[in-house]
């Protein structure tokens, strides 16, 4: 009975503890919850069966109903060009930024951490603040894109089918930006700087150096990054609640959203459950390439 | 030359990615119908200080009390369950702590969003919506957790083993050298880490608006998405409501920033 204690005080005894503790932990509120979903999008599930442990199993129909439904093909085309865009777009401008604070210039890295402000706020308050710079008639960025000359008249980015999708994007990006900028700085700062120099005596121009140096020596990270980003553009909630809440008419509704609205607003629990274990098998599938290239990056 | 045009370009892109921050400020700082002008005006000539009038009007006491409460019970409980599990997983490297380092991983991702659906039912099964603010706590504690644990794991890495081999050596248990001198050592990424994972919880809305039925106890987020209604003219109240909320964010985030990078940095790419 000592030996047993003993373990614990001295030898693996204490890893197994704290590990499984966290462990367990996580298989109650995490890992539980994921398989109760499964369980319930093959039930019927509504405010009346919600406390009973005991529902009618209905099989494939909540799938087939959830597909079938008439805003289920524009919600997945909504969400495809939603995380496109905003991967694109972060990505591109997180990359240019990252260039230009890795140059040589006075206050460069308090620059750069400015940008974080963005990155830390709650996504409702930037939901609700870019709200107001969307507003149609008294909106700063409609008279911004008025005054530079690139609209004539007021674009009415919440309310108009054609532009709302685009609005939550625009936000989006606002968003990743910082976050993208800041990874891609660590990947730049790790390449070292001699081959730079040694290209450049071979007279290597900068656009040169940029895709046959810079970007092959990116490829680990940008992969880390892009994955990334994919997560957490299909975590993003708050965003939406603040802007649009998906509409109007679904027009910048997207597959996480509209999973939430139907378990919390109309009470179709089990088709909230069935859109929850479709999204969340496409990013586990995305978070195995994440973790694979951040290991590979590792032993490398 | 060059140096100062590099700095000129970055100065605009600065001063353009931070225009919505400045934006939310001025438009709180507008009366009623200043908002309203086309074109608006970039600064507000009669600055009204109406933060007092909104924090009551609104109940932001009570909102913001319970924002905190949670943020510090789910802080409270990452730091407790995740330090220990960190400290582990970045000492032992065999088949087990890959597994369970996996697990981690892939529960960091998945988005409250849809995981809300299920706790919502299960919690409502175990009696544990009678204790809202409880039950968002646990909830959120599980999302942070992972990202605490793979935080706090590449900070103990930086922890020399043979300092705790040298504390053993002098007649510490296993428990004494971790608490007298490993924790010590990596105090600092403890402390920021758990900053991040109390600033967002903080700001958590998923949770709490598909969790807690009950006004007295809704987090801030939630009043603020209840003061922006389908109808809303009150837009500099509204941004009033934004600025009173976040200052402390932005403040405790500038404090910290230098140290908040690297550390997240460190966690999202090894």
């Amino acid at each position: 009975m000592t030996a047993f204690f003993r373990t614990f005080r001295e030898g693996s005894g204490f890893d197994a503890v704290l590990i499984l503790c966290a462990v367990a932990y996580l298989l109650v509120f995490s890992a539980f919850p994921l398989v109760y979903n499964v369980i319930m999008s093959f039930q019927s599930v509504d405010m009346f069966s919600i406390t009973d442990f005991n529902r009618p199993w209905v099989g494939w129909q909540n799938y087939i109903d959830v597909i079938n439904r008439p805003e289920a093909w524009l919600i997945v085309k909504n969400t495809a060009i939603f995380v496109l865009l905003s991967i694109v777009f972060q990505l591109g401008l997180g990359f240019g930024l990252a260039l230009l604070f890795q140059q040589d210039f006075p206050a460069a890295t308090f620059l750069r951490g400015l940008f974080l402000a963005g990155w830390i706020m709650p996504g409702l308050v930037v939901g609700t603040v870019w709200k107001w710079i969307f507003a149609g008639d008294f909106g700063v960025l409609n008279y911004v894109l008025n005054h530079l000359g690139i609209v004539t008249g007021k674009i009415f980015w919440l309310s108009d089918p054609a532009y709302s999708l685009y609005a939550v994007i625009i936000a989006n990006i606002w968003l990743g930006i910082p976050f993208n900028m800041i990874l891609l700085s660590v990947g730049l700062a790790a390449i070292p700087r001699d081959i730079y120099e040694a290209a450049e005596l071979d007279g290597a121009t900068a656009f040169q150096r940029f895709f046959s140096m810079t970007l092959p020596m990116m490829r680990a990270t940008l992969g880390a990054v892009v994955s990334l980003g994919v997560i957490l553009t299909l975590q993003q909630f708050d965003l939406i609640a603040g802007l649009t809440k998906g509409g109007p008419a679904n027009s910048s509704n997207v597959a996480q959203y509209w999973s939430w609205q139907l378990s919390f607003e109309t009470y179709e629990i089990s088709a909230g459950s069935v859109i929850a274990v479709m999204m969340i098998a496409v990013v586990i599938v995305v978070a195995t390439i994440y973790v694979r290239s951040t290991t590979n990056e590792q032993s490398a | 030359m060059k140096r100062y045009i590099l700095l000129a370009v970055a100065l605009v892109s600065v001063a353009v990615y931070l225009f919505p921050l400045y934006w939310m400020y001025v438009t709180a700082l507008k009366s009623g119908t200043e908002i309203f002008q086309y074109p608006p005006t970039f600064w507000p000539p009669h600055p009204q200080w109406n933060f007092r009038q909104v924090f009551l009007q609104h109940s932001m006491a009570s909102y913001l009390w319970n924002s905190l409460v949670i943020a510090v019970g789910v802080t409270a409980i990452t730091v407790v369950i995740g330090t220990g599990a960190a400290y582990s997983l970045a000492r032992i490297r065999n088949r087990w702590t890959s597994v369970a380092l996996f697990t981690v991983l892939m529960l960091q991702v998945l988005p409250s969003s849809l995981m809300v659906t299920p706790l919502f039912v299960a919690f409502n099964q175990m009696g544990l919506l009678a204790t809202p603010r409880l039950a968002v706590t646990l909830a959120q504690a599980a999302k942070v957790l992972t990202l605490y644990i793979v935080i706090c794991r590449s900070t103990f890495l930086q922890v020399p083993r043979e300092l705790e081999e040298a504390a053993l050596v002098d007649g510490n248990s296993r428990i004494g050298a971790f608490f007298r001198i490993i924790v010590p050592l990596a105090r600092n990424g403890i402390l920021v880490t758990s900053v991040l994972i109390f600033l967002q919880s903080f700001g958590e809305f998923v949770y709490s608006r598909s969790l807690i039925s009950e006004k007295s106890l809704q987090t801030a987020t939630v009043g603020l998405s209840e003061f922006v209604g389908p109808q809303i003219n009150d837009w500099n109240g509204i941004m009033t409501y934004s600025a009173i909320y976040i200052t402390p964010i932005l403040i405790v985030f500038v404090l910290l920033q230098r140290r908040i990078v690297s550390g997240l940095t460190a966690g999202a790419l090894k």
